[in-house]
């Protein structure tokens, strides 16, 4: 006859309670791959030593007018973003970036159909319109409100000194020959 | 190697003594908080953004900005926790336990208030932790001094709460509703060696301006004095007082209003509330700068 005996069962169900409990602690993520490629040695940095200070940025932003105040709120190496606030809440978001740090954000220009202030224009996700300045720096403006329609994206794209920002010494290659460069000043004739 | 972001944010609670705490904040300054947590929930709030693809792209970016410890977040984080552990005295998971039982009150029996000067350091350590952490987040944006102040100033949302939570939970309920005044006039009657004995300052201190105790002195009280306008209409704006924090504190902690040294013991202990709200201001402003750079 078959004899039961508790401890030998016990020993099997604690460790099986054990493999199911690690496996639970160890879901997978969406990113863990990011994970892995961005820590230990190796890892390549999310920022170049070679990208533009985020403080070369600031003078091509829009000020505050027509009862929208603009307000810096980030600046580190490569970045420059300030807030947009209308009647004390937050609508939009201004940016420029430089795409050194992440290439395939100029990348996606290569689509682009359309300029703002002659330079090639791209809408991203549901709140977001961009240009790529240089094939290099990109300027975005992000709607926090659904009262900040598209059309103002582009209408305070257009209130940037991307010619300015053009300006800047950097210079790579464009990502596409369909990139403009800064559009010549038109002469005062 | 440190705990992914994701990760962090994804563990962020949605219930216990910090987020029942920081609640009951509510209705001293409603409206200003939301308890968001999850990573990837936090995206798309922040962004608004619904794509999957898309999302999977800011989340990747803000992983690498995150990992990247020139950045500046990682030390942000550290700060943040460091400054909650250090001023707290026990693990609150023993305690916890001790919640709703008759004998709460006689455990607090054991816990010893700390004195004034103590409570005054930690307030004004955490405050000044808050200028650090900030600059190592958002680095110091602007081209002026008006600039920072006017970036520092527009907080918002957890940011908000995190200096409401501090000016109620250390200054008010502690020292009463004039701590701004007390505190400013007993750090300005502090030696180097006064800081030097202070767990919270101990904790963070490498991280705070100054070649030594004394010029770090120097800048806390500096510090001090920059924001104790802003801490003072905070108090008046809202007419908190120490009597109208303790009842909603009440709501969900017996004890009893002779024992109000006793309650801030008992919230340093068990209200790791600058971790909760840094973690999501941290993820909030990571999140921020990779939907604009991708």
């Amino acid at each position: 006859m078959l004899k039961f005996s508790w401890p030998k069962l016990v020993i099997p169900l604690c460790l099986s309670l054990l493999l199911f409990l690690n496996a639970c602690a160890e879901q997978p993520s969406r990113y863990d791959q990011v994970q892995k490629e961005t820590t230990g040695k190796g890892a390549t940095p999310a920022v170049s030593k070679d990208s533009e200070q985020g403080s070369s940025f600031n003078k091509f932003f829009p000020k505050s007018s027509d009862g929208f105040k603009v307000i810096p709120a980030q600046e580190k190496k490569g970045f420059a973003e300030y807030k947009v606030d209308k009647d004390g809440k937050n609508v939009a978001m201004l940016a420029i970036s430089d795409t050194i740090n992440n290439p395939s954000a100029a990348e996606k220009f290569k689509s682009s159909t359309t300029k703002i202030g002659g330079f090639p224009a791209v809408d991203q996700g549901a709140n977001a319109t961009a240009v790529l300045v240089n094939g290099r720096y990109q300027v975005k403006v992000l709607s926090r409100d659904p009262s900040f329609t598209r059309d103002d994206r582009i209408k305070w794209l257009e209130k940037f000194d991307l010619r300015g920002l053009a300006g800047l010494q950097a210079f790579l290659p464009p990502v596409d020959s369909t990139i403009a460069y800064a559009p010549s000043i038109p002469s005062l004739v | 190697m440190s705990k992914p972001i994701f990760k962090i944010v994804d563990e962020l609670p949605t219930g216990g003594l910090t987020v029942m705490a920081l609640k009951s904040l509510d209705k001293v300054v409603p409206g200003k908080w939301d308890n968001l947590v999850g990573f990837d929930n936090t995206i798309r709030t922040v962004t608004g953004e619904t794509d999957e693809d898309l999302i999977q792209q800011i989340g990747e970016r803000a992983v690498t900005l995150f990992n990247d410890k020139s950045q500046g977040y990682q030390r942000a984080l550290w700060l943040y926790e460091t400054v909650d552990n250090a001023s707290g005295l026990l693990g609150s998971a023993a305690l916890a336990n001790r919640i709703g039982q008759d004998t709460f009150l006689g455990f607090l029996k054991n816990i010893s208030p700390k004195p004034e000067k103590a409570q005054t350091i930690d307030l004004s350590v955490k405050l000044v932790t808050e200028v650090v952490a900030f600059c190592q987040i958002n680095g110091i944006p602007g081209d002026s001094l008006g600039d920072f102040i006017a970036a520092l100033t527009s907080y918002s949302g957890e940011s908000f709460l995190r200096m409401a939570a501090l000016v109620c939970f250390d200054g008010v309920i502690p020292l009463g509703a004039d701590f701004a005044l007390k505190g400013l006039s007993m750090i300005k009657g502090m030696n180097p060696s006064d800081l030097e004995g202070n767990q919270t300052f101990k904790g963070v201190k490498d991280l705070i301006p100054g070649n030594n105790t004394s010029e770090q002195l120097g800048f806390i009280t500096e510090s001090f004095e920059a924001t104790q306008g802003w801490m003072n209409n905070l108090v008046s704006d809202n007419n908190i007082t120490q009597q109208g924090l303790v009842n909603n504190l009440t709501s969900f902690i017996e004890v009893s209003k002779d024992k109000l040294d006793y309650l801030a013991a008992f919230l340093d202990m068990t209200v790791k509330y600058y971790y909760h709200t840094g973690v999501q201001t941290l993820a909030r402003r990571l999140i921020e700068r990779a939907v604009a750079e991708i």
